[in-house]
């Protein structure tokens, strides 16, 4: 865990009630640290790009503790180190690349030489080095996407956002896209992703926060997250003929996966499914049992898992219906 | 600064994008022509060598360039700058702010260090180049015909840079505040044309009321002259038919009385683009020292003694008293009003609008 110091955003509790006595954010608390890449996950209509705008001054909150770089939340002059790319953002059809980038640049209150230079530099980063003087009424989505995202990087910015970066890009262009992600954490930048794609969520962010209907409901590190429920994966392997008998008084409490005949006539079992505290007595038991441990794996829950378990209603095995609620 | 710089380049960016900004320009430039490819001689006005004979524009009732400025003011300033050229501009224009506060382009602008008010007064500002640049190549080119042509030069005809802007602003501020409301250009052309139809009105309708409230002004006095010249003549004359005329004469004035300041208070709470406009060719007339043709009328009102030149207006019921003498009078009712009551009151329905923009855009979620 972070201290205090080192976090760019501390929220201690934010909220957003629109009228109509909709909550769209009930009392977010959370922190995103300095450097990391921090995903904001969620279910359609939980308020994610919501409390996104709410940092970003574009939604007014109703309740607003916390900061972000040190000052108050809706503190303007704190965007100028701040970069974002909106969901299903517009660069305006009448400027080329280079020129939407350099508006964007300019602001932010950049200079003209500096965001000229960098202009160039980050179109040619993200694969538009030859579309830079062209229109952007002429590209296709992946192709706004990039270019948004040097927009959002042109201010030189210490936080970046991104809603859904990698909306209507292409497989190779998601990729290049999560390098690209993963270079700004290289950059000491602070990226703040949110997310549907829990795949490149998972592969890339630091921390999560999972927001369903206006709250967090878990928010952590990834690698604390994905041991919170990891499992581990025995397999054992028998020679000789009364195997059965030993494994079934084997006091494993994991699933039990069917056995294997190996070509020498040895039996190799797999027992996955294990929690931590079962691993060892299982390991001894198979041993007691004249087994040959093989392998122990520890198999990390995957943040789909871990998001179905906590989005979905166990009961109804539906997820909550869009939106906050009132 | 950068931000104001970086709003006005994308505003102009965005106006040169649209085809009317350049057809706007194209017709500017146009109407110039008309002015300029137009002459004179002594049977009337000359166009490409063919006379069209005009009995009151030849060369024996103007110079060269009273008649180009004469252009200048009716064709160019009328209907070109005043009505034309403000609506091809409210056309290309009306897109802005809409496009501004749509989804997916309003987050870029206000995620910024910019606060929101600022964002809204500098395209706002954005918009008004449209009409200042299309303002100044139309001044610009008029000039240079006047003088090229009339051998006049006049800089008073850069007069109609500022005011038609500003006039056009009145109207602008409206859009803008619609376009932001309704974040439509639709929507925020059609109901900003309407509302320039409603100060139309309010304007005909003051004009209209005043017209009747100064014509019953001089009937009455001239009802209370006649009274007094029959009582002079013969003090024992039967004048009370004159008496129950002039009571009737009262009783009305009374009316238009009320009526006309009801209409005159909400004329002053509105834009005047009237006005605003007349002002335009009164100050044109007299920066560049071309006779002004309202002259005799005023002249007329002071001697009391109308010349027979009816000017042609309409009639305002007045029975007794000329109709020039009451168009004179009216006009001067109007010239009375002085430039700090059409623009000071049209600045401040304008900074009102503004404010109310401004106030909807920074409380406003996106």
């Amino acid at each position: 865990m972070q201290s205090q110091n080192n976090n760019v955003i501390v929220l201690e509790g934010l909220s957003k009630v629109y009228s109509g006595n909709t909550h769209a954010l009930r009392d977010v608390a959370l922190h995103v640290g300095a450097g990391e890449i921090f995903g904001l996950l969620g279910p359609n209509g939980a308020g994610k790009s919501t409390l996104v705008k709410v940092l970003l001054t574009v939604v007014k909150p109703t309740v607003a503790r916390g900061t972000m770089l040190g000052q108050p939340i809706g503190d303007k002059k704190t965007l100028a180190q701040v970069g974002y790319l909106p969901e299903q953002h517009r660069l305006a059809p009448y400027l080329t690349a280079r020129q939407a980038v350099e508006f964007v640049a300019a602001l932010s209150g950049v200079d003209r030489s500096t965001r000229k230079k960098r202009a160039a530099e980050l179109l040619d980063r993200v694969g538009l080095a030859n579309w830079m003087d062209r229109r952007v009424n002429v590209f296709s989505k992946g192709m706004r996407q990039r270019a948004g995202l040097a927009a959002a990087l042109v201010n030189n910015p210490k936080i970046v956002f991104l809603d859904e970066p990698t909306d209507g890009v292409d497989p190779v262009g998601r990729v290049e896209i999560r390098d690209l992600l993963i270079q700004m954490r290289r950059e000491g930048r602070t990226v703040f992703l949110n997310s549907h794609l829990l795949g490149e969520a998972e592969q890339v962010c630091d921390r999560v926060a999972i927001l369903v209907q206006g709250r967090v409901v878990k928010q952590g590190r990834m690698v604390d997250l994905q041991q919170e429920g990891s499992r581990q994966e025995l397999t054992v392997r028998w020679t000789g003929a009364a195997l059965t008998g030993n494994v079934r008084a084997l006091p494993f409490r994991g699933m039990q996966i069917a056995p294997t005949v190996n070509p020498d006539g040895a039996h190799q079992y797999v027992f996955s499914d294990l929690d931590s505290s079962a691993a060892q007595p299982a390991i001894d038991a198979a041993r007691a049992a004249g087994g040959d441990i093989i392998s122990l794996l520890p198999i990390h829950q995957r943040l789909e898992e871990l998001f179905m378990k906590i989005v979905v209603d166990p009961t109804t095995g539906k997820a909550p219906p869009p939106g906050a609620g009132s | 600064m950068t931000a104001f710089v970086a709003i006005l380049v994308d505003g102009y960016r965005e106006l040169v994008a649209k085809k009317l900004f350049t057809l706007s320009m194209v017709l500017s430039l146009l109407v110039v022509a008309v002015i300029g490819i137009g002459g004179l001689n002594e049977q009337g006005v000359t166009i490409f060598g063919f006379t069209i004979e005009v009995p009151f524009i030849n060369s024996t009732m103007f110079t060269p360039a009273e008649f180009y400025k004469l252009m200048f003011n009716s064709v160019g300033v009328t209907f070109w700058l005043g009505w034309l050229a403000c609506l091809l501009a409210l056309v290309s224009s009306a897109g802005m702010f809409p496009e501004m506060v749509s989804s997916g382009v309003v987050e870029n602008m206000l995620s910024r260090p910019t606060e929101r008010w600022r964002l809204y007064m500098y395209k706002f500002t954005a918009g008004l180049l449209f009409t200042a640049a299309q303002m100044g190549v139309f001044c610009l080119a008029s000039f240079l015909v006047i003088g090229l042509r009339g051998g006049a030069w006049e800089p008073g005809l850069f007069l109609a840079i500022p005011l038609v802007t500003l006039l056009y602003s009145y109207l602008f501020a409206m859009s803008a505040l619609l376009g932001t409301i309704t974040r439509s250009a639709i929507a925020a052309l059609l109901l900003t044309i309407l509302f320039w139809g409603f100060l139309f009105t309010v304007n005909s309708a003051e004009n209209l009321v005043n017209g009747f409230r100064i014509a019953r002004v001089k009937e009455c006095q001239a009802i209370e002259s006649l009274m007094q010249k029959r009582q002079k003549e013969n003090p024992q004359a039967d004048i009370s038919d004159l008496h129950s005329e002039l009571e009737r004469e009262q009783a009305t004035l009374g009316n238009l009385q009320f009526w006309h300041r009801v209409v005159f208070v909400l004329k002053t709470a509105l834009p005047k683009t009237d006005e605003t406009t007349s002002l335009l060719q009164r100050w044109t007339v007299q920066a560049s020292n071309m006779q002004d043709e309202s002259g005799d009328d005023a002249e007329e009102v002071a001697d009391n003694a109308p010349k027979q030149r009816r000017r042609g207006g309409p009639g305002f019921g007045n029975t007794r008293t000329k109709n020039s003498v009451v168009v004179a009078a009216i006009e001067a009712d109007q010239r009375s009003r002085g430039v700090g009551w059409i623009l000071g009151t049209s600045a401040v329905f304008e900074i009102m609008t503004l404010g109310l923009g401004c106030w909807l855009f920074s409380r406003r979620d996106f």
